[in-house]
């Protein structure tokens, strides 16, 4: 077996963000982030490769694990962080918001290392077999990007902050507290009298693992702290937050509830992930339809699609977790996107409100508003985009389990988001031309976007094999069978 | 033999269920506490009393890697945490009163009754261990962990102040721990020492935002943070 592409994984974060901290030309930091976002996606793939050929991995006596589900979510970290690389290099380069200069050489390494910092506890997340482990690197993960969403230093990113800590500190201990209760049944000690168990406890214990994970990945009704903090973070870690990090408490709760099947009985896990998930899209619904803020709506869009993939998961047979792999995998190549595309238009405008909004930057930014539109359309599953596929997959799903009102009500509510997101972007980006200078000036920051947008549209009808094989192979590891 | 009660079951048995209920009763405390510094010490006592606790369990068990729980227990939460909780205090000079929502004889009420609840919740769970012996010994502080962890969320939704949060959340932290002595007899050693890092960071992490906090807003009251709605 080979450990190289896990040990490149986790020591390239690490050496990366030591290395920023020694450095201090700006180009060199960007140099090292660049490479580092390279160098992590290229071992990504290998693993997977690896995955692929071997099936399951297993190093260090089971503390490092991988198989098709991990390696997925593997991928997704590193392929989100090589998106964000270059549009992170451009966004730094410009003025901070407020501010006329952008940000001095202290900042920024303090920004670049905590990143690496980040992106090393969430490869962590998914490539650990111990769930003692994976709830240690997904605390560690909050607690890197604290600092991230306080970056700014202004009272309402310190507010998102501190809501942000004090929710993710009291989520995962509930997760931690329903990690030990789960670790009781097995522990050699009880062992004779696991038997006797309550599928009582067991099911308590997933509750709680589910609230805990569920306020990670952002599930309704733990969902309060994440329009906050993707508001207020930079741009590219509230990409980094709204897909990779989320992919990983998705992950974590995915395990717990192959784990807890047998014990509290497949249908009662199945059952609350698909309620919680409906739950999410639905409470997404009425914040859409009247937000004020671009990224705040992209954070209760983000909610929406925890709940889609959760939904997934929860209505089992071969589609449902094939359906939430793909819309992990859209979801994650189409949410930096449109990060990037509010970002650019915060820099540009000066501001992220929507209803005051002048509307009309496709005559100012006409690269970013062109690939804003076309992001919001596949953001809201529209079908020459992928997430249609995957959410079609998902309500197939429901009609084989018969589930005719669950998936009509999901249907009204898409609809109902569709309509949403489409008329407040639809009236950033058209309309007559307001009273700006003609940007799209930074290449870095503009470039990425018609790139992202080709290959987003590329993937509705091919994906690479390989890339295939293995979101099917982590479907079938998630499939439960009753 | 008198002197050998160091090595009888039943003496641990006792000794660990003395040092619970003086842990259940120290949780109270803190609710019933107004002053921060009184609450940290508080803590810290409460710490010093579950490293107890652990150590006994190691002691009766024979299982070394407790020792090591054990010790990063009184260590980190009732020298290291407590001293830069103290030195926040001195530093951000905030009025020593806690200001809870509810007051003191209701808060107190409910703790009662969260009690009363952990023992409900916890009770299937000592069905399960069989009645004496080493195996099962330091199963009936579940009950103590459960209801530290419930009245640990009271103190989070009760408290207003920034640092009081942070107590709350490591009294929380407190129960998980006990738990997972007393149920699992630790957790490997390795995870161990990772949760006792993160919260060793979270609290930095905290200490640091609530510094922040209290320079832009000039106050540590949280419910002061309610700019960003919808």
């Amino acid at each position: 077996m080979n450990a190289m592409p896990v040990a490149l994984l986790l020591s390239i974060p690490l050496a990366a963000a030591a290395a920023t901290l020694f450095l201090r030309r700006r180009a060199f930091i960007e140099a090292v982030h660049l490479t580092a976002a390279a160098a992590i996606f290229l071992s990504a793939a290998f693993l997977a490769r690896d995955v692929l050929a071997a099936g399951t991995l297993s190093f260090f006596h089971g503390f490092f694990h991988a198989d098709a589900l991990s390696a997925l979510v593997t991928f997704l970290t590193a392929l989100v962080f090589l998106i964000a690389a270059p549009y992170t290099v451009g966004f730094f380069r410009r003025p901070a918001p407020g501010e006329g200069a952008p940000l001095g050489g202290r900042e920024i390494r303090n920004y670049h290392a905590l990143t690496h910092l980040f992106v090393f506890t969430l490869l962590a997340v998914s490539l650990t077999g111990n769930l003692g482990l994976m709830w240690v690197a997904l605390e560690g993960a909050t607690l890197a990007s604290v600092f991230l969403v306080a970056f700014y230093g202004k009272p309402t990113s310190l507010e998102a902050a501190w809501k942000y800590a004090i929710l993710g500190g009291v989520g995962l201990s509930m997760a931690l507290s329903g990690g030990e209760t789960w670790e009781a049944l097995n522990w050699p000690f009880l062992a004779s009298a696991s038997r006797s168990f309550d599928p009582l406890v067991m099911r308590l214990a997933f509750i709680l693992i589910l609230l805990g994970y569920g306020a990670k990945a952002g599930l309704a009704p733990m969902h309060t702290w994440k329009p906050d903090a993707y508001s207020e973070a930079p741009v590219p870690v509230a990409a980094l937050m709204a897909t990779a990090m989320l992919n990983c408490a998705l992950y974590g709760l995915m395990r717990f509830s192959l784990l807890a099947a047998p014990a509290a009985g497949a249908t009662f896990a199945a059952n609350l992930l698909a309620l919680f998930g409906v739950l999410s899209i639905a409470v997404a619904v009425p914040f859409i339809l009247v937000q004020r803020s671009a990224r705040r709506l992209l954070a209760y869009s983000s909610i929406e699609h925890c709940g889609i993939i959760s939904l997934g998961l929860g209505l089992g047979g071969p589609l449902g977790p094939l359906g939430a792999m793909l819309h992990m995998l859209y979801h994650s190549a189409a949410k930096p996107l449109l990060f990037f595309c509010a970002g650019n238009v915060q820099q540009h405008t000066g501001n992220d409100t929507l209803r005051k909004s002048a509307g009309g930057l496709i005559h100012v930014l006409p690269v970013t508003g062109a690939a804003f539109f076309a992001a919001a359309l596949a953001l809201t599953g529209t079908p020459p985009f992928p997430l249609f596929l995957s959410e079609f997959t998902i309500l197939k799903a429901a009609f084989a389990r018969g589930m005719l009102w669950v998936a009509l009500l999901v249907v009204a509510l898409l609809v109902a988001i569709f309509a949403g997101l489409f008329s407040h972007i639809s009236r950033l980006v058209f309309g007559p031309r307001p009273d700006l200078a003609r940007g799209d000036l930074n290449r870095w920051t503009t470039w990425p976007l018609p790139v992202l947008a080709a290959a987003l549209l590329a993937m509705s009808f091919w994906i690479p094999g390989p890339l295939l094989a293995l979101v099917e192979a982590a479907a079938k590891i998630l499939e439960v069978r009753p | 033999m008198p002197l050998d009660f160091y090595r009888d079951p039943l003496f641990g048995q006792t000794m660990i269920t003395l040092m619970a209920a003086a842990v259940l009763v120290l949780q109270i405390t803190a609710v019933a506490q107004k002053s921060i510094v009184a609450n940290i010490y508080v803590f810290a006592v409460q710490s010093f009393l579950l490293a107890a606790i652990a150590n006994t369990i190691a002691w009766f068990n024979n299982a070394p890697h407790i020792y090591l729980a054990a010790l990063l227990t009184f260590l980190l939460k009732s020298l290291v945490l407590p001293a830069i909780l103290l030195k926040l205090v001195e530093r951000i000079q905030i009025g020593h009163e806690l200001k809870p929502l509810l007051n003191v004889p209701v808060s107190v009420l409910i703790s009662g009754l969260l009690t009363l609840l952990a023992y409900v919740i916890a009770e299937p769970l000592q069905h399960g261990a069989p009645a004496s012996g080493p195996a099962s010994l330091g199963h009936n502080t579940l009950p103590v962990a459960v209801a530290l962890f419930l009245i640990g969320f009271f103190l989070m939704a009760n408290r207003r102040k920034a640092l009081s949060q942070v107590l709350a959340l490591l009294s929380l932290e407190n129960g998980l721990f006990l738990a997972a002595i007393s149920l699992t007899y630790g957790m490997p050693m390795i995870v161990e020492i990772g949760v006792f890092f993160d919260v060793l960071v979270a609290v930095l992490v905290l200490a640091i935002l609530v510094g922040r906090i209290r320079d832009a807003f000039d106050s540590m009251d949280v419910t002061r943070l309610s700019r960003l709605r919808g």
